[in-house]
């Protein structure tokens, strides 16, 4: 139904001059949204229906690729995580576009999760264990455990016994629910995301730990991106939630929209960035191609 | 009882129990044949697939593992095990594990019992084994659990290298269980084919076999009828084809036509000899009535005409007795046995011991051995016409002896008959005569009647006993008679 009523908006006011502008680039990870194909296409209808601009979802496997995309100019915007967020760039190439609003907050929280049946209370349990990380550049996914450790003082890689990356929130959960790994650290909102429609997977883990709220991984645009096409965009997805088909694409993502903050939203992702660069320059668990 | 022993059954029933026999035997043996090949071809195929599979999954490991890429390596096994829409079969992936050089895990397909980066940990003896042959191959191989069962599997082991580097081993095992299933159906298949054979096969083999038993089954009903002496009611049995059964058939009318001619003949051969008899009695009868006859009516008219010449009444009354007697005496003789009479008076045995002394005193002056030996019962019974039978045979004995011969008399009792034995030393009986001694008037002697035999006779078979007569030229003759006792106490 829901659909259909976004069909019938497209043939009440057809694209113009799509054909002669470039599309803009939207880039995305599995990190942060299932990769949905139709919703995608139904959001990127909306969006090219809003801004009078075609859309396309550029899908990566990982944040860093997404970054590297960002810093060739091969995508406009991206949906990334905190941690590359807060991360230094000389010069800077991208700037806080909006930050999605989830259940009424711009936060979320890391939650560190092991199998339903496993005998593991605390993070400390997890000591010689395998461990599930997400992405090597994801908040919730890497950095609050990596900080955890070091906050235990553990310098040494061998906290866990094996650790690997799923490079996507949804597959932690499944690597912990399937035992693969004993424990692993996933983004709140795609595990309550998940709770909700696969509950078959989250009831297979436990959350034994959850962190301080954090900033919700935002939205970001490329500093060479002309500002009348990044006040549209940061127009059309902020005003989502005040039409019904917005607000439809809105909850499907289980989000109630998107606000305007400001950059200090991520001062405590800064903060844990900077408190692992002085400990623990190069992480040694990062995948190395 | 005789249902039950197989010699007895109809060779209708054997011959189609032998064609469902050969029958179910022999689709069950193609039927087992087919069965066991399958389940090797597909055993062999199962083995090529697991390997298969194993090197698909061992092209993309060594990079994997290089980067510590479990949840990749994890995630190919996991989909091969699954299976992705328009795969077949996936479900029969048991388990799947890729270790490293020192045997620890690196990936398994059951995490959750195989934590990785510990060593790898057989469940048992025989894992142990398998899981050392694995770690030893250094090329791709086939492991097989063997055998027909359920719980089998096979498992391809390969061996991965990179840069010539032995880095591990990809164990991909795969369940015979879909295998076994479709074993055990096809041997269902093969069983209820067998069976279906054995239903249809009898039943052809039934009727296949009564049709050619049938000409068989006619021709023993009519042995059996010609057993029980009944030639009238039968039928030829038809002749419908040429093989040995209806050649048979063609003997067996042509053999009981021939029998039914013989009895025919036979009948008539009896009914002349019948005439014959009866012409021989006719004539004895006439010979031996006729001649006193012809003299006694002599006297009889020689006396009409001399009424009153009492020399000659004198003289011819006692001829005409003397002969009317004698023709009183054949008469009765000859009827003795013919009519049915019914005054059995019984005698005591001693009676008999008395005949003894007649005879003796018959001898007149020859010098005669006569040895007496009654075994029976002093109390014993008998029917007073076996002293009549006693009697005569004794006296032929005595008559055909020479002076100085001896007659042998035995009397006992054997069971549930009394054994009589009379035997001389005579001349015994010449051949050529032996089949007509029982005959009425046939007589060697000069002034015999011929009938003292066949009163013999006449009353033993109405006794219904048995007489028979051994006897040897220049060493004697020997008469047994066997009568039952219990006709005797009936009588």
């Amino acid at each position: 139904m829901r659909l259909i009523y976004l069909l019938s908006l497209l043939w009440a006011f057809p694209t113009y001059a799509a054909d002669t502008e470039p599309p803009i680039r939207f880039g995305l990870t599995a990190v942060v949204v299932t990769e949905n194909l139709r919703f995608l296409d139904q959001w990127s209808e909306y969006l090219e229906h809003k801004m009078g601009r075609k859309v396309e979802f550029v899908l990566r496997k990982s944040y860093r690729e997404v970054m590297d995309l960002l810093d060739s100019g091969g995508i406009e915007f991206a949906w990334i995580c905190g941690y590359p967020y807060v991360q230094k760039r000389e010069p800077e190439s991208l700037r806080l576009l909006t930050v999605p609003i989830y259940r009424g907050a711009p936060r979320y929280h890391s939650y560190i999760i092991v199998h339903n049946s496993s005998p593991y209370r605390r993070f400390d349990d997890l000591k010689g264990k395998v461990f599930a990380f997400s992405d090597p550049d994801s908040n919730s996914g890497f950095l609050y455990p990596l900080a955890l450790m070091i906050k235990k003082g553990e310098k040494s890689e061998a906290f866990f016994r094996q650790t690997f990356f799923t490079f996507n929130h949804a597959e932690t959960v499944q690597a912990v629910s399937e035992q693969v790994a004993d424990g692993g650290a996933v983004d709140s909102y795609i595990w309550e995301y998940l709770a909700v429609f696969r509950p078959d997977i989250t009831e297979k883990t436990r959350i034994i730990k959850k962190s301080p709220s954090f900033g919700f991984p935002p939205i970001v645009s490329r500093l060479g991106v002309n500002a009348s096409t990044v006040k549209i965009m940061k127009n059309t997805l902020e005003k989502m939630d005040r039409d019904p088909s917005g607000k439809a694409l809105l909850a499907r993502l289980k989000l109630d929209g998107f606000g305007n903050y400001s950059d200090s939203l991520f001062n405590e992702i800064r903060a844990m960035a900077n408190t692992i660069q002085k400990s623990w320059p190069t992480p040694p668990m990062l995948p190395t191609d | 009882m005789s249902l039950f022993s197989s010699k007895t059954w109809p060779l209708a029933i054997k011959l189609s129990l032998t064609i469902t026999g050969v029958v179910a035997a022999v689709s069950f043996m193609i039927g087992t044949v087919m069965v066991v090949q399958n389940w090797k071809r597909s055993h062999e195929d199962l083995g090529e697939k697991a390997l298969l599979l194993s090197e698909s999954i061992a092209i993309t490991t060594p990079k994997a593992m290089l980067r510590k890429d479990i949840w990749s390596l994890y995630q190919s096994l996991k989909n091969m095990a699954s299976g992705r829409p328009g795969t077949r079969g996936s479900d029969e992936v048991l388990t799947a594990m890729i270790l490293d050089a020192d045997g620890r895990v690196q990936t398994h397909l059951h995490p959750a019992s195989n934590p990785m980066g510990l060593p790898f940990l057989p469940s048992n003896t025989i894992e142990q084994e398998f899981f050392q042959q694995a770690m030893n191959a250094r090329t791709p191989i086939v492991l097989s659990s063997g055998g027909f069962s359920k719980t089998g599997f096979q498992e391809g082991v390969v061996p991965i290298f990179s840069d010539q580097k032995y880095m591990g081993v990809v164990r991909v095992r795969l369940s015979v269980a879909q295998l076994y299933k479709k074993a055990i159906d096809t041997a269902v298949t093969v069983l209820a084919l067998t069976i279906c054979f054995v239903v249809f096969g009898s039943a052809m083999g039934t009727i296949v076999s009564r049709r050619m038993v049938k000409p068989l089954t006619a021709i023993t009903q009519g042995l059996e009828a010609v057993g029980r002496g009944e030639m009238t009611d039968f039928a030829p049995v038809p002749v419908k084809r040429g093989d040995e059964i209806g050649r048979l058939s063609v003997t067996f009318n042509l053999i009981m036509a021939e029998l039914a001619e013989k009895k025919m003949l036979e009948e008539e051969i009896a009914m002349s000899e019948k005439l014959v008899a009866l012409g021989r009695i006719t004539a004895g009868v006439a010979h031996e009535v006729n001649n006193p006859l012809a003299g006694l009516l002599n006297c009889v008219d020689t006396l009409r005409k001399h009424p009153n010449d009492n020399q000659l009444i004198d003289r011819y009354l006692p001829v005409i007795d003397q002969g009317l007697h004698r023709i009183k005496e054949i008469v009765h003789n000859l009827l003795v046995g013919l009519k049915n009479e019914e005054n059995y008076e019984t005698i005591r045995i001693e009676n008999i011991d008395k005949l003894r002394d007649l005879i003796a005193a018959e001898t007149g002056g020859m010098d005669i051995d006569l040895i007496w030996k009654n075994d029976t019962d002093k109390d014993l019974r008998v029917p007073g016409k076996l002293e009549q039978v006693i009697y005569n045979l004794l006296k032929n004995a005595v008559e055909i002896i020479p002076d100085g011969g001896r007659v042998i008399f035995r009397m006992s009792r054997n069971g549930t008959h009394l054994s009589i034995e009379v035997s001389d030393n005579g001349p015994g009986i010449p051949s050529q005569i032996r089949n007509q001694l029982f005959d009425p008037f046939f007589t060697t002697k000069p002034n015999g009647t011929g009938l003292g035999l066949w009163v013999v006779y006449r009353i033993v078979h109405n006794m219904q006993g048995i007489i028979e007569v051994e006897s040897e030229e220049g060493i004697g003759t020997t008469f047994h008679i066997l009568v039952p006792i219990s006709t005797m106490k009936d009588a």
